[in-house]
């Protein structure tokens, strides 16, 4: 038997009725019990999941797979979990593998496929928009400048199940959705691969530790909270989410009434990074020759944040030592008190 | 063997905010000290313990509120007594918790003690380190109630400041890390110094149960404070302060109460000494 999709015939059934609201409430009604249930949504995705399900199919649980840019030869496996993979953003019931895997379009599927399918083109049909807001930000604009590699979709959008194979090697699969938390937790350290200072400095902030602790809900920020998505642009950028014009507004989305003194909290304290003290101890040398950058150093407002961490470990550093001691010592004192004490009824008692 | 005379050394009042503080600080540092050392897997599981975010931040709040209540009631006894009663001897005087000069000499004395050359000296009704211990506890209760107030409504305190000056002061970010160090200084202070100096000391272990039953045995006065009971003997008042025994009931209870407690607050200072550690290696 040949198997041939139906995914044509059913997208413009929907297309059509769409058009009509109440008559496509109706009619997916009739629709509904005309075809079979199992048709409208398990959809076509049945002969591919047949497959793809058996870890003892060899071709589907161990496969070699050759990278189209750098030509690199994985061993990965080809499994699909159910139960992730319609968790996923691409989960929905109205996708169908083929939708994404096109050159399987009309394939005879009841049998083995033809190996190593295209890469599948996430922008021209569906993502158009936020891949041209992300090519046209001054994320990629600055990489590009600096000749480093622009990362892809998928370097950032990689499913949160890795399919491992035997061989140890992972496929990324499963685009997660954006409120997913697993998902939100993620990007923290996908940014914080390359942003490390700024990842450790969000660390020391309140949003941080509360992400840290693996608390990722939509109602804690991460990155892409404040800094944007795709549009990742430069502060001083009027359009960025976190320069002078839009600042209000992002705090503002989680901050209700969000005030222009509120709005210059600083999300990346320096208290821990030990570059921002030696710039402080420069300025402090340098205060005769260039009392303008030293004026400068100190009204930025990370000085105060330092220079009270500083003290506030004097503080701890001397209470524990002086305290701590005198805890010692009363401990020592009054044990040998209590042995002469013994020791004078001993010999009373001789 | 044990001395059947006992006298009162606090008062109910003084018992019930001494654990109204105890429930509150707990509560306050099981889940504000996991922000703080938010990397270490004990962190996370201690704050998941607690309901994780925001259940564990609610609770914060309330024991929070608990503080405030007991910090409240504290200073309208002090201000009852003092302004309307007209009571003497809060600011000067054996009775009083502020740094008298007697106990420069009494440090000195310690110190003396401590290296063998000279006895121990005879303390009245409050010794010098547990008048730091106090007046920290009211510094330390002013710094975190405010500070915590600025994270818990960053908004309306904000409004206050004008936008030139948050330029250079921010005030949130500033009050965070006040109230991230000052809660590590005070948990630390209260599950070591504290402990250390009055509940496991040698002739005390496991708990020092004056605080909570309010009683001490005759043997213990005159060991600890002899200068005030030697006071109160050539004045006549001794007789006023006896009291009869704890119950053995009353004393189960204590330490039922005391211990797990005790063996918390020794385990999250471990925890966080461990922490620091890891950190310095």
């Amino acid at each position: 038997m040949v198997y041939k999709p139906k995914k044509s015939l059913m997208t413009e059934v929907l297309s059509v009725l769409k058009k009509f609201e109440i008559t496509t409430f109706l009619a997916l009604c009739v629709t509904g019990i005309v075809l079979s249930p199992a048709m409208l949504f398990a959809g076509d995705n049945g002969p591919c999941i047949e497959c793809h399900t058996k870890p003892d199919k060899l071709k589907v649980a161990e496969k070699t797979k050759i990278d189209p840019i750098t030509a690199e030869i994985k061993v990965v496996s080809m499994l699909i979990d159910e139960t992730t993979f319609k968790a996923s953003a691409h989960g929905g019931e109205d996708f169908f593998c083929i939708d994404c895997h096109q050159d399987l379009d009309g394939v005879d599927l009841t049998d083995v496929h033809k190996p190593n399918l295209k890469p599948v083109d996430c922008i021209t049909f569906c993502h158009d928009d936020p891949a041209d807001d992300y090519l046209k930000s001054s994320h990629v604009k600055l990489m590009r400048e600096n000749n480093k590699d622009v990362p892809t979709c998928k370097d950032c959008h990689s499913g949160l199940t890795f399919h491992y194979s035997s061989l140890g090697e992972k496929s990324p699969m499963d685009t997660p959705r954006a409120v997913d938390p697993l998902h939100r937790r993620i990007t923290i350290e996908s940014c914080g691969s390359c942003h490390q200072d700024y990842l450790d400095s969000y660390r020391n902030n309140a949003h941080g530790q509360v992400t840290s602790l693996g608390y990722t809900n939509t109602d804690v920020p991460v990155c892409f909270d404040c800094h944007g998505k795709h549009t990742i642009l430069n502060s001083s950028d009027p359009e960025s989410k976190v320069g002078k014009e839009k600042i209000i507004e992002t705090c503002g989305s989680c901050h209700a009434d969000a005030n222009a003194s509120f709005v210059k909290h600083i999300e990346h304290p320096q208290i821990k990074n030990i570059k921002y003290y030696k710039t402080l101890l420069a300025a402090a040398k340098d205060i005769r020759k260039d009392p303008e950058n030293f004026k400068k150093v100190i009204k930025n407002p990370q000085t105060i944040l330092c220079l009270v961490f500083i003290a506030y470990m004097g503080i701890l550093g001397f209470t524990f030592a002086a305290f701590g001691s005198h805890c010692l010592l009363t401990w020592f004192a009054t044990v040998r008190d209590e042995r002469r004490r013994k020791g004078h009824t001993d010999e009373e008692q001789h | 063997m044990k001395s059947n005379i006992n006298y009162l050394r606090f008062r109910l009042f003084h018992r019930f905010c001494h654990f109204l503080i105890i429930v509150s600080f707990f509560g306050l540092v099981l889940t504000g000290v996991p922000l703080a050392f938010k990397n270490y897997y004990w962190a996370r599981w201690l704050y998941e313990l607690f309901g994780g975010y925001p259940t564990a931040g609610f609770i914060h709040r309330m024991c929070a509120l608990i503080t405030f209540f007991a910090a409240f009631i504290h200073f309208v006894y002090l201000f009852y007594n003092i302004a309307i009663l007209k009571k003497k001897g809060f600011f000067w005087g054996s009775n009083s918790l502020l740094i008298q000069p007697k106990d420069i000499f009494d440090i000195i004395g310690d110190l003396k003690w401590f290296l063998g050359i000279g006895k121990r000296p005879e303390f009245d009704r409050w010794i010098y380190w547990e008048k730091f211990e106090y007046l920290s506890l009211m510094w330390g209760t002013i710094v975190m109630a405010l500070t915590g107030l600025i994270l818990w409504f960053p908004i309306q305190f904000t409004k206050i400041i004008p936008v030139s000056v948050a330029g250079v002061i921010d005030l949130p970010s500033i009050a965070l890390i006040i109230h991230r160090y000052e809660a590590i200084l005070a948990a630390g202070f209260i599950f070591t110094i504290h402990f250390f100096h009055t509940h496991l000391l040698p002739e005390k272990m496991p708990v020092d149960e004056a605080i909570f039953t309010g009683r001490i045995t005759e043997d213990e006065f005159k060991h600890e404070r002899l200068t005030q009971y030697k006071r109160l003997e050539s004045q006549g008042q001794l007789g006023n302060y006896k009291i009869t025994p704890t119950s053995l009931f009353m004393s189960f209870l204590t330490r039922l109460f005391a211990v797990p407690l005790l063996i918390t607050g020794l385990i999250m200072v471990g925890l966080m000494f461990s922490a620091l550690l890891v950190w310095a290696i």
